[in-house]
């Protein structure tokens, strides 16, 4: 069965919150699909809710925004994955138990990001863990993954996850922040005007960690995990300015959890299925799909906001959600995409912050030379680099390639963790770009489905 | 850029799917000097998106003397090509849902028999004890032991290898762009690279482009009756091992094989002609889901993990199109595989080494010969 609306919102953290409710708020009829129980994305994560206690400010304001969207009458569709797209704006919705259709006349894709994968000696040891995970265990279950964490990667999100478990009483015995950010941050601190939330959320985690006596370690990263069953102890090194390993400088850290924040790759797949034409942009976290000034991609009446079409955090994907809420309202014959011209100077202050964050905190290419022939760069399929270098000698120099070869990519992460690993490693054997590399082909569903509820259709 | 090169070969082949590399290779083999042209990567095509079927019954009897020659040469395959392609003789299950399907397996295994291949014809009690992981919509099924599956991607592959290491000269991301005939006999194959234009001259031409065939013959006045069709196959995360036949009912319009690593193909018998469109629609997935429940009640708990598609080349009888063309001197087709060419790729890149080198083939090519369509 295929229902008809006339906008399709799919993932509801800032950007499709923004999206659904400026659209709705214009008069458009709209569809907000989410795979969480609970929208709002992993920034405004609620707690769930079974557990009593006071919400956060995020999660307030969350709420607050989801209320929003469901009085101006968006319709929630909660737990719930769109697993493929077909002609027609045609979205493939599955809850677990059927198969469901959506035809959109526009579809506003606010995917989101997830964690950048790293591949080290140890890194599919248990215990080591994305810095999304560690958050979303706590915000979401209160569960701390571990008792004591080393928090390795990026940007000032790891000052806030390490605030977080500082305060539910685990011990971080170092926060590795891998880019020498103190000298440069101040090239760029007109982009921080205005900014003062962040600041004083910045600040405040630091604070945390200060009091906690917390070593902030700026020019330090992991190099390998180490343990018998589970990790034991980190070996960490500093850094040179391309984030290669400075030889002599290692040490050994004990800890039980490592928690990798390097940042986010954009989950782009979507506007891949239907078409939309993509960009390799490292400083936006990998490949996104183009966009016009109305967040519009080249596929007609597909928009994209957020990190799905270019890592730019919450503030900025709630102003693209708000302009392309309107665009497409307005595309589909409700008012008049007023939002553009209103968010301009917002949208520019965002944009400012977003050339900072990229000019700070994207890795070097030391960080993709860590693994070793007998590293694993494919997990689901168990493959090594040592495999991928020998598939690279049987003639294969792009990604897809070394999959078929080596099923590298094939397994049941369907590429997420693996493809970006193994383009790395492909880029720097060839002496080619990871542009030239390429990511996987979609190949939907992407995320895998039970057949019964592909079989049954509602 | 050097915008055009010039190099001189016996043969060239076009296309580097199943059907190409292996003539390449068993040109090489036959010590010719052969080029192959490839538009993008070895496999990349049908011959890597298949099913993995490596099967003699339920064929064309016209067909089937190249289906059980060629399976004589898939049990040398992984010794001779040096690669481990994951054949494996698991046997070949066709099941009947209804009495009148069962009749027509009846009367095809006699055939079958007749012409020499080992088939059994199994009630619904003998399936229920030889099959029980199948649905009990069947009421019985025919058989052959010596029929099995392999990788697509790495026999395909493994072909290109072992050519080249036979000194074959493998062109990938080279589109063949036209066929130079001169007089009555084929000159050579110019390709298109990101470099510019290559010549490639040979006295022997085999085409062997599967869907894009046609379009390169067209221009030469040699019309190949083939049609594009998409055959979609979806795949399940692992599973635990459950079978190690290739199963396939025309009745449910499914077929299934688990590969080594225990994921489950699943793909369809019809193949929607008249497209080079490799999406895979919905409802095609739903169809293979809903079939793949039905013939396998034990995948009711299985994911889907991925599904490709692929793009065939029919011919009006479903019967491939091999051997020479008798207007256009040094032309080989080798073309028209129609769904069937994994398993035929061996035989009929033997047979065109044959045609080459001997001048007469190890096997009557009468049936498949071009000019049967007129």
């Amino acid at each position: 069965m295929t229902e008809q609306v006339e906008i399709a919102v799919v993932g509801a953290g800032p950007g499709g919150l923004c999206a659904a409710l400026a659209a709705a708020q214009a008069g458009a009829q709209v569809a907000l699909i989410d795979n969480n129980r609970h929208p709002g994305g992993q920034y405004y994560r609620q707690t769930a809710r079974e557990f009593r206690g006071a919400p956060s400010s995020h999660q307030r304001e969350g709420a607050a925004l989801l209320q929003q969207a469901i009085a101006a009458g968006v319709r929630i569709i909660a737990e719930t994955n769109v697993w493929g797209a077909f002609d027609d704006k045609v979205l493939a919705l599955n809850d677990g138990a059927a198969t469901t259709y959506l035809q959109a006349r526009a579809i506003i894709l606010a995917t989101g990001a997830y964690d950048r994968p790293v591949a080290f000696p140890g890194w599919t040891l248990p215990g080591v863990m994305t810095a999304g995970a560690v958050q979303t265990l706590i915000k979401e279950q209160r569960i701390l993954a571990g008792k004591r964490f080393l928090l390795a990667g990026t940007g000032p999100l790891q000052l806030v996850l390490a605030a977080e478990l500082a305060r539910a009483g685990a011990q971080v015995v170092a926060v590795l922040e891998g880019s020498r950010v103190f000298p440069r941050v101040l090239q760029h601190a007109g982009a921080l005007w205005n900014q003062w939330e962040r600041l004083s959320e910045g600040l405040s985690s630091w604070l945390t960690l200060a009091r906690h006596r917390i070593p902030y370690r700026v020019g330090w990263g992991i190099v390998a995990a180490e343990g018998a069953a589970q990790v034991e102890q980190a070996t960490i090194a500093r850094l040179d300015g391309n984030w290669r390993p400075i030889r002599g400088s290692e040490e050994k850290i004990a800890c039980d959890t490592i928690a990798l924040g390097y940042g986010f790759v954009p989950f782009n797949t979507l506007s891949r299925l239907l078409g939309a034409r993509q960009e390799w942009r490292p400083e936006l976290g990998g490949e996104v799909p183009a966009r016009d000034a109305q967040m519009q991609t080249s596929a007609p009446g597909v928009y994209a906001v957020g990190d799905c079409a270019g890592i730019g955090g919450a503030a900025l994907a709630r102003v693209e959600g708000q302009i392309a809420g309107s665009a497409a309202a307005a595309q589909v014959g409700h008012g008049t995409a007023d939002a553009i011209p209103a968010r301009a100077s917002a949208l520019a202050r965002e944009r400012r912050f977003q050339r900072m964050y990229a000019a700070l905190f994207t890795p070097g290419v030391g960080l993709y030379e860590l693994s070793q022939d007998d590293t694993i760069l494919c997990r689901c399929e168990e493959i090594t680099q040592a495999e991928v270098r020998h598939a690279l000698a049987l003639g294969a120099d792009t990604t897809n390639e070394v999959k078929l070869i080596t099923r590298g990519g094939m397994g049941d992460c369907q590429g997420r963790m693996c493809a970006h690993l193994i383009a790395h490693f492909i880029a720097r054997e060839t002496g080619r770009s990871v542009a030239q590399v390429g990511m996987l082909p979609p190949r939907p569903p992407i995320f895998p489905i039970p057949i019964t509820a592909l079989g049954v259709t509602r | 850029m050097n915008d055009r090169r010039r190099i001189s070969a016996e043969a060239v082949v076009i296309g580097g799917g199943i059907v190409g590399c292996a003539s390449a290779y068993y040109l090489a083999r036959r010590g010719v000097q052969v080029a192959l042209l490839e538009k993008a990567t070895i496999g990349g095509e049908a011959s890597g998106r298949n099913g993995g079927g490596v099967r003699q019954q339920c064929r064309d009897r016209r067909e089937r003397p190249f289906a059980i020659a060629s399976v004589k040469l898939w049990e040398g395959l992984q010794a001779e090509l040096g690669f481990d392609i994951e054949y494996v003789q698991g046997g070949n299950i066709r099941m009947a849902a209804n009495d009148a399907r069962m009749e027509s397996l009846r009367r095809e295994g006699a055939e079958e028999l007749e012409d020499g291949l080992q088939v059994e014809l199994w009630d619904r009690d003998e399936l229920r004890r030889r099959a029980p992981y199948l649905g009990d919509v069947f009421i019985g099924a025919k058989y052959c032991a010596t029929d099995g599956t392999a990788n697509p991607i790495l026999t395909t592959k493994a072909f290109g290898w072992a050519a080249q290491r036979l000194g074959a000269t493998i062109l990938t991301r080279t589109e063949a762009v036209s066929i130079g005939v001169e007089g009555a006999r084929v000159a050579s194959v110019t390709g298109r690279d990101q470099d510019g234009e290559i010549v490639v001259e040979a006295p022997w031409v085999i085409n062997a482009a599967g869907p894009w065939s046609a379009a390169l013959s067209r221009a030469i006045g040699v019309e190949i009756p083939v049609e594009p069709a998409r055959s979609v196959i979806a795949i399940t995360q692992r599973c635990a091992p459950l079978f190690r036949e290739f199963i396939s009912s025309h009745d449910l319009g499914v077929y299934a094989r688990q590969a080594r690593e225990g994921q489950v193909h699943v793909g369809g018998t019809n193949v929607p002609p008249h497209t080079f469109d490799q999406r895979a629609p919905a409802d095609v997935l739903e169809h293979l889901a809903r079939g793949a429940a039905q013939m396998i009640p034990a995948l009711r708990g299985a994911n889907f993990l991925r599904s490709w598609a692929g793009t065939l080349e029919m011919t009006p009888d479903k019967v491939p199109i091999l051997g020479y063309v008798d207007r256009v001197k040094g032309y080989i087709l080798a073309t028209g595989f129609s769904g069937h060419g994994f398993c035929l790729g061996p035989i009929a890149g033997k047979l065109v080494s044959e045609l080459v080198v001997d001048g007469a083939p190890s096997l009557s090519l009468h049936e498949v010969r071009f000019s049967r369509f007129g």
